[in-house]
């Protein structure tokens, strides 16, 4: 199982953001590169792509919630 | 919790790097005790510009004497001078394997010199261990001090970087304690000083101001030595900070850019992620093929 955390946005540790939309749902196949989820901050929007491929077999962070940089977002499955 | 969505136009979108080499940069960044204005300022490049390896340094502490209304860079009483960071700086930069090295500094009003010499130790010391990397300072404006640019010019640096950020009828609410004159005579001092080095400045827009007023800084820059232009969307750090005014469409950035080049810059980056440091040294080339 891959876990696919929040990168760094640019504020270190301390920095968050809201989940605004996923793009795929669990379940669903993932190649690596796909945008998963759309964050906001209060600077902007910012995509973020699946570093593996895999198979989405969890959401862990719904839509409007606040996530710290490095928190879990999702786990794939990998084949 | 949840919290009221934030909602931005479709422009004011980045992708984040699928595998960031940011730790990497972090990393050496943490362990020459380095701070840069990206993180400092919150920049939404930071997470591409540290997987392409490339970062801003920010000299002389993490603390500004100013309180420029845009800015996220915590306020307050200064750090004490380090002399040991223009050669952490150096040993970072070679570490990086910077080919262009951008190093700024939060204001520091309260030193004699604003920095000045610290600027010069900086660049002096990243000739020393990188002859072949290229040198962009980003300075404050030094309270007008011509002694002080003085000072960073001739330590050679390859661009010297001064932004007026915003046009001059929002000084005041933007940069309470800066003066738009005064920036100006801070680029056309470099320029004279040596007229063979590259001088570049930036602005946000977005704020309220109007195309006139930012084709006026146009010519303003232009007349006081101006080479190189950058322009970018002012994206509010927080809540506490200026509310963004307007959102300008990437068509309005262009046709700035476009007007720039016209009226006779050598190099010009205009788009809503474009910051002062951003791909810096393509615009350097640029400029220079010119
Ligand atoms: S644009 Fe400049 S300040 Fe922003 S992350 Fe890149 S190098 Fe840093």
């Amino acid at each position: 199982m891959f876990e696919v955390k929040l990168p760094d946005l640019g504020d270190g540790a301390g920095d968050e953001a809201i989940v605004s939309s996923w793009h795929f749902e669990e379940g669903d196949e993932i190649t690596e590169g796909d945008d998963l989820v759309e964050m906001t901050t209060d600077k902007a929007t910012f995509n973020v792509p699946s570093p593996r491929r895999g198979i989405l077999s969890e959401i862990l962070a719904e839509e409007g919630d606040v996530i710290k940089v490095g928190e879990v977002l999702a786990l794939l499955e990998e084949e | 919790m949840p919290q009221p969505q934030r909602k931005f136009p479709p422009w004011i979108k980045k992708r984040l790097p699928a595998h960031p080499q940011a730790d990497r940069t972090r990393d050496i960044l943490a362990r020459h005790r380095l701070n840069t204005v990206c993180r400092s300022a919150q920049c939404p490049n930071t997470g591409e510009c540290f997987a392409r390896g490339t970062a801003t340094f920010m000299l002389l502490g993490n603390t500004c004497t100013r309180s420029c209304r845009f800015c996220a860079v915590e306020k307050g009483a200064p750090e004490p001078l380090d002399v040991s960071e223009p050669e952490r700086v150096a040993l970072a930069a070679s570490e990086m394997k910077l080919s262009h090295v951008v190093v700024t500094s939060v204001t520091r009003d309260d030193l004699p010199d604003g920095g000045a010499a610290h600027f010069a130790a900086v660049i002096r010391e990243l000739r020393a261990r990188m002859p072949e990397a290229t040198v962009e300072v980003l300075v404050p404006d030094f309270q007008g001090s011509r002694e002080s640019v003085r000072v960073v010019v001739e330590a050679g640096p390859d661009v010297f970087n001064h932004n007026v950020e915003t046009v001059w009828s929002l000084y005041p609410q933007v940069r309470p304690q800066a003066d738009y004159r005064r920036s100006l005579r801070i680029l056309k001092t470099a320029k004279e000083l040596k007229p063979q080095m590259l001088v570049k400045s930036g602005l946000m827009v977005g704020l309220g101001e109007r195309p006139e007023e930012v084709e006026e800084v146009m010519k303003d820059l232009l007349q006081h030595g101006c080479d190189i232009l950058t322009i970018g969307q002012y994206l509010r750090p927080s809540p506490q900070h200026l509310p963004v005014v307007e959102f300008l469409e990437p068509s309005h950035f262009e046709r700035y850019g476009e007007i720039a080049r016209r009226m006779g810059f050598r190099a010009v980056a205009s788009a809503p992620f474009v910051r002062s440091s951003y791909n810096a040294k393509a615009v350097q080339k640029e400029a220079n093929s010119k």
